[in-house]
């Protein structure tokens, strides 16, 4: 059996239901037999099941009709899942991970399109998955993809990575349609942290666009901000031309740019000046890169590692500057080289 | 060499020599070593090389004979003309200079008129020979009860300076701790193949560990050693007799490499248990081991994936790591040197060679016996071919108490069998489970601690010179007030006692105390014990070395916890992994 016949026939487990996951469903069933979408409400699912759509997420997506929405999780892995797309939000991963631990069989593989690091730990998604799941052929999908264009069907891209072929194989051959491209890699600490260090760009994107701040300062944030997620992920044991990629510059660019993000939002109003507290009250969400930021910068002074850009967000989050007091001692700074190092 | 024996595996031949032993009373073990299949090794041999020899021709088709030949020659000649020949290496030299002068002529001519296959066949055969071992039960036998008498009376004259063979009141047993999960390690032994990967710093260990299966219990393992250790005819006799095969880390040829992963594989699914230091080598810098040889290791796995194709019982392969600490090692001056030359490079200055002798062996436990000192083995939690925990059924264990299904793991869309990347990633995953491991298992010993705490101490004195110049300071320079120093020495006791609490190290009973002047006074014995020079000594209030390079070598018994004030942080330095810390 080719790899491309197996995954035809196969059943896929989609973990979750928000706007990502149904997308990502979405795709996969063009690909395979069967998809099956864990929602942790009934109600959700009876209303998936029964109008094909997901209201509260993307309301305007019509189901194919291969995706069954299911709020039991015996009902999801019996009988057997071939692969399994994990896309829970990364504050519940490991404690999720815990609760599905006993579900799975060892021959799945897993794909998980979580964005986001265990605060505290700085664990990656793919390393509390193989420490809390029985299984180890994991691999992570990043890129720019914000769900709902994709739900309308505009052309895009992303990189599947794993240091497993079959988990690449898997990612191509569920995921690739006539409008999205599937880029393989196998490093997964680029991809991974890439997808994690740009939220705390897409706050000072916020703040910059807020301030009504032009292309070449927009350009030029972008860029030294390349350079610290680089300089960090480099430390992390990544592989740098990763942040060229998709999974790096492609995610960035589309996340300081669209002004849906959370984080972005958060750049906005604390440019507004509003004290963090009551940002993040109003948002409902807490936004990942806020403590993300947090977790990094301490990790980067400790190690020596040059981030300003994220020093003065991080300085923006603690105390009660303006940005355009931050920005001016950015400014102030010497200048070092402008190629990676 | 030794003329080929025939022995005899007749039931009754085996139920007479176990009626025998019982008779002797010597050191109690178990009689079951005259079981499991490596006795019978020297019937099954014949079969096994050719298979080895079948196998790697397969794996070889690949590339060009002619290139693989080629390649082959140009690195043996080159191999030839390095090494000198001694008394006992001659004929084997000759023998591999007849065979490659052949090749070389046949090559020479074209392929049309001479084929290549033979050559390459003729090539295969003689390494499978030189590295397949055999295994003697009558040698083994003489062994494992003459050593223990041997190392007994060493024991008794050494220990208490007059000799006297009728009335030996210690036994050689009382000076090898041997810890951990002894009894899981034998359970195991009859549910599958154990592979056993101790830490590996010095050439006594082959020979204890070899001593110490035997004192489990367990039957005779084979491993393979290096081939200058068979030079010796002495220590050859044995080793080739107690299931080694030789390793000869001088080849470097694509075929060598194949028929020796091969012949590891064939062994481990011929059902016999094996040992591998998964280092490759001694550890020169002294530090446990933390980068491993991942192609030796991936063949656990292969002989796993085979038993279950084959549908053969008992598929399992487990991995069992051990530690082995001492308060001194033979060779560390060398070792140390060795290393910090590669590492170093011009920026360290070479003093002079030391060379390892038998005698030295002998030399190692006369000192261990007459120093009352030990050695501490721990048998470490086994693991199966993934990395993961086996429990007393041969189970492997998943995260939150799953169970684990071996073959679903080597299942890849829905057939079992060997997939390249997905083998190398979970052998990649099993080694740095197994450096995880051996940090955790780690016994660390009075020596050790004192050891670090010196040198760290005293490096926060010169924060300004790289490893290699402080290494060469003055001796001047090389001392601490006491009392200073047993203030920093109480606080790294604190800090190894605490991680020994969570579980990230053992600690030796001789440091289960608060008397911190007590443990550091053991500590300072049990270091200078083996070399010319004082590694430690205190005198005047003054604690001082006389060999930087040594107390450096002990001290990195305990890098790569994160203890370090100061991190060596150029990679490749045993420091290296300080800045991350192992612990957490």
């Amino acid at each position: 059996m080719t790899k491309k016949d197996f995954w035809n026939k196969s059943t896929i487990a989609v973990m979750g239901g928000g706007s990502w996951g149904t997308a990502l469903a979405q795709i996969a069933a063009q690909n395979c037999g069967e998809v099956r979408v864990w929602v942790r409400d009934d109600d959700q699912a009876r209303e998936m099941n029964s109008n094909r759509v997901n209201p509260d997420y993307l309301p305007d997506l019509k189901l194919n009709p291969k995706i069954k929405a299911l709020s039991s999780l015996e009902r999801v892995f019996e009988p057997k899942v071939q692969a399994v797309i994990w896309a829970l939000p990364s504050s519940v991963c490991r404690e999720q991970a815990r609760n599905l631990a006993h579900y799975f069989k060892g021959d799945e593989v897993i794909l998980h399109a979580t964005k986001g690091i265990e605060q505290g730990s700085l664990k990656r998604i793919s390393e509390i998955l193989t420490e809390e799941l029985p299984t180890r052929r994991i691999g992570v999908i990043s890129g720019p993809n914000l769900a709902d264009e994709i739900a309308r069907g505009e052309p895009a891209g992303t990189v599947v990575a794993s240091a497993f072929e079959e988990v690449i194989d898997a990612g191509v051959s569920l995921l690739t349609t006539s409008r999205f491209r599937v880029y393989p890699g196998h490093d997964v600490i680029g991809v991974e942290w890439a997808g994690t260090l740009k939220n705390i760009l897409a706050i000072s994107a916020g703040a910059l666009d807020e301030m009504k701040m032009g292309w070449n300062s927009r350009s030029m944030m972008i860029t030294r901000g390349l350079h610290e997620m680089v300089r960090f992920g480099v430390a992390m044991g990544a592989n740098p031309s990763t942040f060229l990629g998709l999974a790096g510059i492609g995610d960035l660019l589309a996340t300081c740019s669209s002004p849906l993000s959370r984080n972005y939002r958060v750049g906005q109003q604390l440019a507004q000046g509003k004290p963090i507290g009551e940002i993040l009250k109003e948002l409902g969400n807490t936004a990942e890169g806020v403590r993300t930021t947090e977790t990094v910068h301490e990790f980067a002074k400790k190690n020596k590692i040059d981030m300003p850009i994220t020093a003065a967000v991080h300085r923006l989050l603690q105390a009660n500057v303006s940005v355009e007091q931050v920005l001016q001692d950015l400014m102030s700074r010497p200048a070092g080289d402008d190629t990676i190092t | 060499m030794l003329p080929p024996e025939i022995p005899d595996f007749s039931q009754e031949s085996v139920t007479k020599v176990k009626a025998e032993l019982a008779e002797t009373g010597l050191p109690t073990a178990p009689a079951v070593f005259l079981e499991g299949p490596l006795t019978v090794f020297n019937a099954i041999r014949p079969r096994i090389l050719s298979e080895v020899v079948d196998r790697t021709r397969q794996e070889l088709t690949a590339a060009p004979i002619e290139m693989l030949l080629t390649s082959a020659l140009y690195a043996e000649r080159q191999r030839l003309k390095r090494t000198r020949a001694n008394v006992f290496t001659q004929k084997r030299k000759k023998d591999d200079k007849k065979l490659w002068s052949g090749i070389q002529s046949g090559l020479l001519q074209s392929a049309a008129i001479v084929d290549r296959k033979p050559m390459l066949d003729q090539v295969l055969a003689h390494y499978a020979d030189e590295i397949g071992g055999r295994f003697d039960p009558a040698v083994y036998r003489f062994a494992t009860h003459a050593l223990p008498v041997g190392f007994d009376w060493l024991l008794n004259a050494a220990s208490l300076n007059k000799f006297n063979p009728w009335k030996m009141t210690e036994r050689v047993e009382s000076r090898l701790n041997i810890l951990g999960e002894v009894d899981l390690l034998r359970k195991l032994s009859n549910k599958g193949t154990i592979l056993l990967v101790p830490t590996h710093q010095s050439n006594i260990d082959s020979i204890m560990i070899g001593y110490i299966i035997y004192l489990m219990g367990l039957p005779p393992f084979a491993y393979g050693a290096g081939l200058n250790l068979f030079s010796n005819p002495a220590l050859s006799f044995f080793m080739r007799r107690l299931g080694a095969y030789t390793v000869d880390r001088q080849k470097s040829s694509q075929i060598y490499k194949h028929t020796l992963k091969n012949y590891s594989t064939r062994i481990l699914r011929e059902g016999i248990h094996s040992i591998f230091f998964p280092g490759g080598g001694r550890s020169r810098s002294g530090a446990i081991e933390s980068k491993l040889k991942l192609g030796l290791l991936g063949t656990a796995l292969e002989a796993q994936v085979n038993n279950l194709q084959e549908g053969r019982n008992k598929p399992n392969v487990y991995i069992v790591p051990m530690t082995t600490s001492f308060h001194f090692v033979l060779e560390a001056s060398s070792l140390i040197e060795d290393y910090l030359l590669e590492s170093g490079k011009d920026r360290f200055l070479v003093m002079q060679d030391e060379s390892s002798e038998f005698n030295k062996i002998v030399s190692f436990f006369w000192k261990l016996f007459k120093a009352q000192s030990g050695v501490t083995v721990r048998v470490g939690k086994p693991l199966d071919i993934f990395g993961n925990f086996v429990d007393e059924q041969g189970e492997s264990v998943g995260p939150n108490g799953t169970r684990i299904d071996p073959k679903l793991w080597l299942t890849t869309r829905g057939q079992l069998g060997f997939e390249p990347r997905r083998d190398m990633e979970y052998t990649r995953e099993l080694g740095s489970r197994l450096v995880e491991r051996f940090h955790r298992e780690n016994t660390v010993l009075t020596s050790h601690l004192v050891a670090f705490s010196f040198f760290e101490t005293l490096r926060k004195h010169y924060p300004d010179l790289d490893l290699y110049r402080f290494l060469r300071i003055s001796l001047a320079q090389r001392s601490l007030p006491y009392e200073a120093f047993l203030a920093e020495a109480k606080h790294q006791h604190e800090k190894v006692m605490s991680a020994s609490d969570r579980g990230q190290m053992y600690v030796s009973e001789d440091l289960l105390t608060t008397d911190t002047e007590l443990w550091v006074e053991d500590g300072i014995r049990n270091l200078g014990l083996m070399h010319g020079a004082s590694v430690l000594k205190v005198k005047d209030g003054v604690i001082f070395t006389e060999d930087m390079s040594l107390l450096y070598y002990y001290r990195n018994r305990l890098a790569g916890y994160g203890l370090s004030h100061l991190s060596d942080s150029r990679p490749g330095m045993p420091g290296q992994h300080d800045e991350k810390g192992f612990l957490e």
